[in-house]
């Protein structure tokens, strides 16, 4: 019999091959419908009530295992506790159940379907949102009713763990000693499942097409979190063959490791610091694990989009000081607010056309003074620790970088009026993402004390292509002529004014780019903390002397096809196993 | 004698009635034993339900029409209406 195979997005890399274990195997779609006499209506309802209760006391325990540095989460967890308690949604199921004789399970569904239909209606896109909470509270006193099976808890053996979705509650109780991979069907690439999956090391592919409930629970399956692959009732050559490329993974995992801890110097001893991109107070552990230098980019957006409200500033201040000290003595870089308004305001504003080219980042926080306010004062208050630095996204030309810097000057002076203490001269930079920024770059050098350079939004505006878009995400290319030129003259201008310059983004974790970014003397690379070792390693092994040299060839090429051989022929002479392992941005 | 009190409010908050300030609405309204409403252009909402308040979709600005009818009415509208003017603690 022909294997089958279903594509997702891989998230997080390694073989894991097992048996699967469906989660939420009763998902709605094969619920079956039963009328019941009108006799058994009243322990329906009491069936009912009961998962309810079950369902919310399951929810209390979680929430109180939540533990402390995982604070997001519980805000989360309480607010589906508040849609669990109410009243209104559980007499609607009932309603249904007294009033048309169904089944508790149908029951349930039809009251998710009413909320569905309100909410469908609602223009404001994070309201609309919610109704996925409303479905996984939903699926829990489902799990309840159909006897407690299918759950977290159920399992008894190591498994692939498949899943709808996985939600945060989910990933609490994830045990790693039984989990050794997940797949879920909802889920994109920065997805917090993945995020989550990278940190426990375990491989896991999001958004995967066709995982149904049709799977066999308990067959073996392969689930392959390079290439986003997962692989039902594989053939023996499919087992032998991954079973392989699971040990090469394994011994070249233990080998990056080894040396992971070791600086990022080239055999001819040009030196190039590894920090990490983060998000979450979890990911630190795994930075320092993984031998990162330091956080070259703190997303700061979590703590924004988590709690559904706008963080007080003491509340900012603690998150900031307790992830630089957590992060000491190696230092922090924490971005400023670079959300759209799409995202931010919610409802409060129309959605934009156009978001990615609206009022998002820097535009949002000059708008919202107040907003930005709040957030500068408390990274303003965290500078006393010595190792914070600060960044300003999406930055477009000079004029806006002096209107940010004078309101960053007077909000400076209001804390000095009020005697708080701040470090002044905390080390101020701003993202390059921006095309203007980059033809510019010479004179925005002079105003601030570091750059980093945001690979994702460069390629994106420069190339004029949303790569989220299928039909043209062929053109998303990091080795265009205009991207490497572009990023070339970004570090040359911050080297004539004297200031460092960094480079974040997926470029920096692409195992292809970064010899040519080796050439160009980038100081630092920033980059999601797992991809560090890897990385590393090849820095390590390569020297400046040919990454020059390649760069010199790339400089003077006309053709991304040409760019793409040229680096796909150095890597296959020289890091044979990346290519094996890796992914890249460099296709064929 | 069922007291009947009615207040008009206005969602000051800028990210207006999401789910922290529903959730703490909702919560509120629960420790009162008097039927509250909130409504909102021709909807209307039940204030001790979450799921029925995010339903009210009401941003910033939105003027809404607080309802209780009960016991303790007076005191639920005027610790509702609190909450709106303390903008649910946020946007300080």
């Amino acid at each position: 019999m022909p294997s089958r195979t279903l594509y997702g997005i891989p998230v997080s890399a390694g073989i894991a091959i097992g048996k699967a274990y469906c989660l939420n195997r009763n998902h709605f779609s094969g619920m079956a419908r039963q009328t019941l006499g009108q006799e058994d209506v009243p322990r329906e309802m009491e069936r009912l009530g009961r998962a309810f209760e079950a369902a919310l006391l399951d929810l209390e325990r979680i929430l109180s295992l939540v533990p402390e540095d995982l604070k997001e989460h519980a805000a989360i967890i309480e607010s589906h506790l508040m849609m669990l308690r109410d009243h209104k949604f559980r007499k609607r199921a009932l309603d249904h159940i007294e009033n048309t004789r169904i089944n508790a399970e149908w029951a349930l569904e039809r009251a998710v379907g009413d909320l569905q239909e309100v909410f469908a209606a609602i223009a404001d896109e994070y309201l609309r949102q919610r109704m996925q909470d409303v479905r996984l509270v939903a699926e829990r006193v489902l799990g309840k009713l159909v006897g407690g099976e299918g759950g977290l808890n159920a399992i008894t053996h190591r498994a692939i763990l498949l899943a709808h979705d996985l939600s945060p509650a989910d990933t609490i109780e994830l045990d790693v000693n039984k989990i050794m991979a997940f797949a879920t069907a909802q889920g994109g690439k920065t997805s917090h499942a993945g995020i989550l999956a990278r940190s426990l090391q375990i491989p896991a592919v999001v958004g995967v097409e066709g995982l149904g409930d049709d799977l066999a629970e308990g067959n073996i399956i392969i689930l392959d979190g390079f290439h986003g692959r997962i692989i039902l009732e594989p053939d023996e050559d499919e087992l032998a063959r991954y079973t392989d490329l699971q040990a090469q993974f394994e011994s070249y995992q233990a080998t990056i490791m080894r040396s992971c801890q070791l600086p990022a110097e080239t055999i001819d001893g040009y030196r190039m610091q590894v920090l990490a991109n983060i998000e979450l107070f979890e990911e630190v552990v795994a930075v320092n694990d993984n031998g990162g230098e330091g956080i070259g980019l703190y997303r700061s957006e979590y703590s924004y989009m988590s709690h559904g409200g706008m963080p007080t500033e003491d509340e900012l201040t603690e998150i900031y000081m307790d992830m630089a000290s957590l992060v000491a003595p190696k230092k922090l870089v924490i971005r400023t607010l670079d959300v759209g308004a799409d995202k931010l305001m919610r409802m409060q504003v129309p959605s934009e056309p156009n978001p990615a080219l609206g009022l998002r980042a820097i535009r949002y926080c000059l708008k919202h003074r107040d907003v930005f306010r709040t957030q500068l004062r408390a990274i303003l208050k965290a500078s006393v620790l010595g190792n914070v630095s600060i960044m300003f996204p999406m930055i477009s030309g000079l004029q806006e970088l002096v209107e940010v810097k004078k309101f960053y000057r007077e909000v400076q002076r209001e804390m000095h009026a009020e005697g708080i203490c701040f470090r002044e001269d905390m080390p101020m930079g701003i993202m390059i993402e921006v095309p203007s920024a980059v033809i510019t770059a010479d004179f925005l050098a002079r105003e601030v004390d570091f750059f980093s350079i945001g690979t994702n939004d460069l390629i994106q505006y420069s190339l004029g292509i949303d790569r989220t878009n299928k039909d043209v995400s062929y053109l998303y290319q990091p080795l265009h002529p205009a991207i490497v030129r572009s990023i070339k003259w970004v570090v040359d201008s911050a080297h004539r004014a004297g200031i460092e310059v960094c480079l974040c983004g997926e470029l920096a974790a692409d195992p292809f780019c970064i010899p040519v970014l080796m050439g160009m003397q980038v100081d630092s690379i920033s980059l999601g903390p797992h991809a560090i070792p890897g990385i590393k390693r090849i820095v390590r092994q390569a020297s400046m002397e040919e990454c020059s040299a390649l760069l010199k060839q790339v400089m003077t090429s006309q053709s991304v096809a040409r760019n793409n051989k040229l680096v796909r022929e150095m890597i296959f002479r020289r890091f044979p196993e990346e290519l094996m392992f890796y992914s890249s941005l460099v296709d064929e | 004698m069922d007291d009947v009190q009615e207040r008009t409010i206005r969602v000051g908050n800028s990210l207006g009635l999401h789910a922290r300030p529903a959730g703490k609405i909702s919560q509120e309204a629960q420790r009162y034993a008097a039927s509250i409403s909130v409504h909102s252009g021709g909807m209307e909402a039940d204030a001790k339900s979450i799921l029925d308040l995010l339903s009210l979709a009401a941003p910033q600005g939105t003027e809404l029409r607080l309802r209780a009818q009960g016991p303790d009415a007076a005191e639920a509208i005027s610790s509702l209406t609190k909450m709106f003017e303390d903008m649910f603690g946020e946007d300080r």
